[in-house]
């Protein structure tokens, strides 16, 4: 077993567990390779690739550039503001003239959900989803499930909790799939508006107090307030919320034992977590970010080598 | 010119002595001359005779869109009503949404005049409103005049609780038929597939069964305050089912139709974001088809629909969020029905409704105007864009498994026959 089932990354739920064993195995030999003097190998020299960001994003297009680069990938970015999507083209249109100029491999961010399921039908390049609406983001899981393997030796049988805004999380989806498909038990938490009605048809639970989450698992994976995706307030104040769901040290110390704080970024400090916690020992924020690297580069890798 | 069809099983369950029997049928000058176990070909006579021919009196279609006038790319009125004919509706309701959107009697006498010499009769809606931005009402008497069956703003709700108790009681004056589109627009928001376990693993917002159900107890409380006639279009969920059996019961005045992708699909096709099955109303679940399938044979649901909806391609090939909603089916209705139901059923269910719009429904006999429906109840076919005669190809029923085929219709005193 050495190469993925699949010829695109869309989302976990196109992968099986050994396409995610493989990533980590493969990912593992590319931290290592991060973390020498030279970062850089040259698996990719002949291939090339396209970010296409049509949402805003910060550390996930720099993570996916830095992986590309650091495989020696050629690279070319591109972002909706900058282009003729503005002026009207479509979806296919703005991909196909991309990919008239020879390039290999597609990384897409989009706001809408299934676009790059859309995408993967009608062009001809191999799709990796860098987050498309509120359906996945499968490397972010990765990454995720990746950080607690480390921390914690395993992930199966590991408790987690995803707290806060779920109902506009692709993040939450993403990893709630890949740490089921792994054997891990997974709660939600938040505040009922925030947690779709449908949610434990994935074979979740749902836990509206945070202190009897935090009390049960092994990790707590804190998600971000969308408010930027929201037409009407789904909570009366920031003030509230926290109240309700922010996790801050004095709550932290009060757990019968000692659980694992993660954050997809970009943190909202002092909301669903506060600065102390988010910096403590507790906290494995910043090395999701340096996994982040590893898992995209072990990504791209498997995929260009079914491309080849 | 005289008509022969030659050995056909007839299917009149309003008439025993010949429902199911094979006879000869000779028409002349668009009226049924003779029905008889056989006719001599004599003179001038075009002959029609195929293999398993059967027919009923034609069929009727309670919602179809074309795009004449505004949006002739999606399809004219002329490749319309010879789509309806291939498909075996002599009858179909026009909705009111074309560009402009016919909220006056001049532009339902522009549509019904586009509509002359078919063998398949189009009978327009109006709008409720003008423009159908659901302020004001339009001139529904003069529209009537016009020949507006009914009025509706098209897939658009009353959010207004105030307007459409005021249409129902206007409306009673001439007797006019009011639509309510059930969908609670609040209650929806952004949503555009059915809320549930598919939309929450897509990440595609989600319509709630409660934004239908709502839209229609708060309808059904208007019309018992008000009287009147009120249909509501197109259900799709199992409470809806209940509540309009239970207004039914009471003695309310209230039709309602089931659009025929509802009845087949559910939300799970949508796994593939496959835009030909974005629909209004969305898919729903196995428990809502089976109320509806249930509804339709007890009668609560008074007839099924299409919901022919054309679409041009640059409104279908796009992300999921921005697709249009709709698939066209007349081609394919009759072949999909008799999967889910048997021969009788469905030829009875197609040739329901009319009476709902005041419009005549044929009788099978001897003297009547000639308005019939041929077709073959059994054979196996799978229908594909190839053979589609719609202008638009949007479908979500190709490559199917369908049962019977159409030869084509006779009313009108004008035939179409596919060779």
């Amino acid at each position: 077993m050495s190469e993925l089932s699949v010829k695109h990354l869309l989302g976990i739920k196109y992968l099986n567990k050994n396409d995610i064993d493989l990533i980590f195995e493969t990912a593992d030999h590319f931290k290592e390779v991060i973390n020498r003097s030279i970062k850089k190998v040259p698996s990719l020299r002949d291939i090339t690739i396209a970010n296409i960001f049509f949402e805003n994003s910060t550390r996930t297009k720099l993570s996916f550039e830095l992986a590309e680069k650091r495989l020696s990938a050629d690279v070319i970015n591109f972002s909706a503001s900058q282009s003729s999507v503005k002026k009207g083209e479509t979806l296919i249109d703005t991909v196909n003239n991309i990919l008239s100029m020879k390039v290999d491999m597609v990384v897409m961010r989009h706001p809408n959900p299934g676009a790059c399921v859309f995408l993967s039908k009608h062009v001809n390049a191999s799709i990796i989803n860098a987050g498309d609406g509120a359906h996945e983001h499968p490397t972010q899981a990765l990454l995720d499930s990746y950080s607690i393997r480390e921390k914690l030796g395993e992930v199966s049988g590991k408790n987690v909790v995803i707290v806060g805004d779920i109902l506009h999380s692709r993040v939450a989806l993403s990893n709630i799939l890949a740490l089921k498909l792994q054997g891990a038990n997974v709660k939600v938490c938040g505040p009922k508006t925030l947690i779709p009605k449908h949610i434990e048809s994935l074979g979740v639970t749902v836990e509206t107090d945070l202190r009897k989450a935090l009390n049960w698992c092994d990790v707590a994976n804190m998600l971000r307030v969308q408010n930027e995706r929201m037409d009407i307030s789904y909570f009366p104040s920031t003030r509230e919320y926290t109240q309700q769901f922010g996790v801050n040290k004095a709550l932290l110390e009060s757990l019968d034992k000692e659980i694992v704080i993660m954050h997809p970024g970009p943190i909202n400090r002092g909301v669903e977590i506060t600065s102390d916690v988010a910096d403590s020992n507790q906290s494995i924020i910043l090395g999701q970010v340096e996994n982040g690297v590893a898992i995209r580069m072990a990504v791209i890798y498997l995929l260009a080598s079914k491309i080849k | 010119m005289n008509i022969l069809i030659k050995s056909a099983k007839i299917f009149d369950s309003t008439n025993k002595k010949l429902h199911l029997q094979k006879r000869d049928i000779l028409l002349k000058n668009g009226i049924i001359d003779t029905i008889a176990p056989t006719i001599k070909e004599d003179g001038d006579v075009k002959v029609i005779s195929r293999d398993n021919l059967c027919v009923s009196i034609g069929w009727f279609d309670s919602s179809v869109s074309f795009g004449e006038p505004g949006y002739e790319e999606r399809e004219t009125i002329v490749n319309g009503l010879k789509t309806a004919a291939n498909g075996g509706f002599t009858d179909i309701i026009l909705n009111p949404n074309t560009n402009p959107v016919p909220y006056t009697s001049s532009t339902i006498s522009f549509i019904k005049d586009r509509a002359k010499n078919t063998s398949t009769t189009l009978h327009p809606l109006g709008a409720l409103t003008v423009n159908s931005e659901g302020v004001d009402l339009a001139e529904l008497f003069d529209m009537s005049n016009a020949g507006a069956v009914g009025y509706a703003d098209h897939k658009k709700p009353t959010d207004n609780a105030n307007l459409l108790k005021i249409a129902l009681q206007y409306a009673q004056n001439f007797n006019g038929l009011v639509y309510s589109f059930p969908l609670d627009t609040k209650i929806a928001g952004k949503g555009i597939v059915n809320e549930g376990s598919v939309s929450t693993s897509l990440g595609l917002k989600g319509i709630p069964a409660l934004a239908e159900e709502l839209q229609v107890a708060r309808d059904l409380f208007i019309l018992e305050y008000t009287g009147g006639k009120l249909h509501i279009p197109t259900i799709s969920t199992a409470g809806s089912v209940k509540l309009i059996a239970d207004a039914k019961k009471k003695g309310l005045d209230v039709s309602c139709n089931v659009a025929l992708p509802n009845l087949v699909f559910t939300d799970e096709t949508l796994e593939e974001f496959d835009t030909n099955f974005k629909v209004l109303p969305p898919l729903r679940t196995k428990k809502d088809v089976t109320a509806l399938i249930k509804g339709v044979k007890s009668g609560v649901i008074d007839f099924i629909t299409t919901d022919h909806t054309p679409l041009d391609i640059e409104q279908k090939k796009i992300e999921f969020d921005n697709a249009a909603y709709g698939t066209i089916g007349l081609e394919t209705a009759f072949g999909i029905l008799n999967t889910i139901f048997d021969v009788e059923t469905t030829v009875n269910t197609l040739t329901k409704g009319r009476d709902r719009y005041g419009i005549h429904t044929p009788l099978f006999a001897e003297g009547e105007k000639a308005n019939l429906t041929l077709f073959d109840e059994n054979t196996a076919y799978t229908h594909t864009e190839k053979n589609t005669i719609s202008t638009s190809k949007n479908s979500m029923f190709y490559n199917l498994a369908l049962r019977g085929e159409i030869f084509g219709v006779i009313a009108n005193n004008t035939v179409t026959i596919k060779n």
